[in-house]
């Protein structure tokens, strides 16, 4: 186990500048301390200390001096190699953007900006023009998840980058599990939090269920930031026995809207575990948390000032309005609520609605209908393109393993047609109803709405 | 064409019956001379759950094609819906033509 550093002095530092202080200051302190486990719950995995990736910083940093590029596109595989950059190029002034996979193509609206990837090699080009080390913060670049439309880039400074860390001592030396892509916005918060706080960031070898209680288990976890999507599956599809052993003390859930079932899961499986819900988009950074545990958001919250300064308003059709701060125009989030009793429960994003025969149906009451019937384990529905009726309610299933007593497959599927005749209007009905062994979650590790 | 054994009115008879079944209707004979509409009880959101099915098991959706035409292809009865199957796509799926 890793002993207690001293608190890290970064209070004084430029926002630019904390992550590479951060590092080193932990490594001068404890070289030894882990910084990150990559390939966790697998067969290889690999422990990297802060010394080694302070070490890697200073380096890249005197390559970044001495060439001065006009921005750094990160494309690197290891995320010791992202924080690496992201590290040396913000206390190095420079620009520095993060393109996930199904962003790449956006690298054009990045001209001549110098590629670096695992090599940590920033390239020379005597011909290329140069950035001369300006006082004034430089940008990160994100690109957003396309859940909703294509990605694209979104230009942040570092203080808004982090500005949801958190940074007092009782977030010190936590253990925290990177189940998102390390190069999206909501990945980028797990490192940068896990590593100026001198924790220890846990990447799993992969997504699978098992994989990921495993490094949560063996390493030791305590915070699992994750999506109700991706928490779900732990539950739906996880060794049980693994699950009992897996205590983190924190969940933090966000990239979609939790739904009471899933808390009380939550709740159940991980007793003592605080359970917070952050809503935050990658144009937006962090708008708000919710740690009551219940879903959506209290009702009096709209209209008032939140701490950090936001302001929520919502549009006649049910669109959720934030307006950052004072200065700042209201922005539309695409996310509907509904209110319920005391509450603003989330409903879906309106990009999910589908469309069928002219009558709007959100995929979220279908699926939330889905989950409660016995036998069935987890649910995705979506929009099949129809000819006749322009969209179609689909589902795609995924069954109890083992079934209840008497159930088939055959049965569960007559049930769960049944219940949604009992509880939704005709058309929001699934009239395709598929049996599959997971369900497909894209990059940013929601659940895609539209058929593939 | 209108032989019981026709492995395309049987798809279709199959696609109509689950579609039925799926809404909690009765599952009943289907003939090549009956109504959709009429006789079967089937709306359009039934007739595109046809659609989708018969899709999975046929590998085409004349309808996808035809709906970009000019005009919509009239489908009153179970041999209107195994026509429009029938007519290769090679041929051009042209409403009119149907």
């Amino acid at each position: 186990m890793n002993t207690q550093v001293s608190p890290i002095p970064l209070a004084d530092a430029a926002a630019e500048d904390r992550l590479a202080v951060a590092i080193t200051d932990v490594a001068r302190q404890s070289p030894d301390r882990v910084a990150i486990v990559a390939g966790a719950g697998g067969e290889a995995s690999r422990s990297i200390d802060y010394a080694t990736l302070a070490a890697a910083i200073v380096k890249l940093e005197a390559a970044l001096d001495s060439v001065r590029p006009l921005g750094v596109v990160a494309r690197a595989k290891r995320v010791e190699s992202l924080v690496a950059i992201a590290a040396a190029c913000g206390r190095q002034h420079v620009p520095v953007a993060f393109l996930a996979e199904d962003a790449r193509d956006l690298v054009g609206e990045l001209r001549d900006w110098v590629t670096v990837d695992d090599a940590l090699v920033v390239p020379v080009d005597p011909t290329a023009a140069r950035r001369e080390f300006e006082a004034v913060a430089t940008q990160v670049v994100v690109a957003t998840s396309g859940t909703s439309g294509p990605p694209k880039l979104v230009e942040h400074s570092w203080d808004s980058l982090l500005a949801a860390a958190r940074l007092a001592e009782q977030w010190h030396g936590l253990g925290w599990i990177l189940v998102y892509d390390a190069t999206r916005w909501a990945g980028m918060q797990v490192w940068l939090q896990a590593l100026l706080t001198g924790g220890r960031l846990i990447v799993p070898a992969s997504r699978d269920p098992d994989v990921v209680l495993r490094s949560i288990v063996d390493e030791q976890a305590a915070v699992l930031p994750a999506t109700p999507t991706l928490l779900r599956r732990l539950f739906s599809a996880g060794d049980r026995g693994l699950l009992a052993r897996a205590k983190v003390e924190r969940i933090t859930l966000g990239g979609e809207a939790a739904d009471g079932p899933l808390l009380e899961q939550a709740r159940a499986a991980f007793p003592g575990a605080k359970v917070t819900q952050v809503y935050a988009t990658t144009e937006l950074g962090e708008v708000f948390r919710v740690a009551d545990g219940l879903p959506g958001f209290p009702a009096n919250w709209l209209g008032r000032s939140l701490p950090g300064g936001a302001r929520l308003g919502m549009r006649r059709d049910g669109e959720l309005l934030v307006q950052l701060s004072r200065d700042t125009a209201e922005v539309a989030t695409g996310d509907l609520v509904e209110r319920r009793g005391g509450r603003y429960e989330f409903t879906g994003r309106r990009s999910d609605v589908i469309v069928v025969g002219g009558a709007k149906v959100f995929p979220r009451r279908v699926e939330d209908l889905l989950r409660s019937v016995p036998g069935i384990a987890d649910v995705r529905v979506y929009g099949m393109p129809s000819a006749i009726t322009g969209e179609l309610v689909a589902a795609e299933v995924v069954l109890t393993d083992p079934l209840p007593a008497d159930g088939t497959p055959e049965s569960v599927r007559a049930a769960a047609l049944a219940a949604c005749r009992a509880g939704l209007e005709p058309h929001g009905v699934p009239r395709i109803l598929d049996f599959v062994k997971k369900i497909a979650t894209n990059p940013a590790g929601k659940v895609p709405r539209r058929a593939s | 064409m209108k032989s019981p054994s026709d492995p395309l009115l049987e798809a279709i008879a199959v696609a109509i019956r689950q579609v039925l079944r799926d809404t909690g209707r009765e599952a009943r004979p289907v003939e090549p001379g009956m109504s959709l509409a009429a006789d079967l009880g089937l709306d359009s959101l039934d007739l595109a759950q046809t659609i989708v099915l018969l899709e999975r098991v046929l590998g085409s959706d004349p309808f996808r094609a035809a709906a970009a035409g000019p005009e919509r292809v009239p489908v009153r009865t179970v041999a209107d819906l195994a026509a429009a199957y029938r007519r290769p796509a090679a041929a051009g799926n042209s409403p009119t033509e149907i």
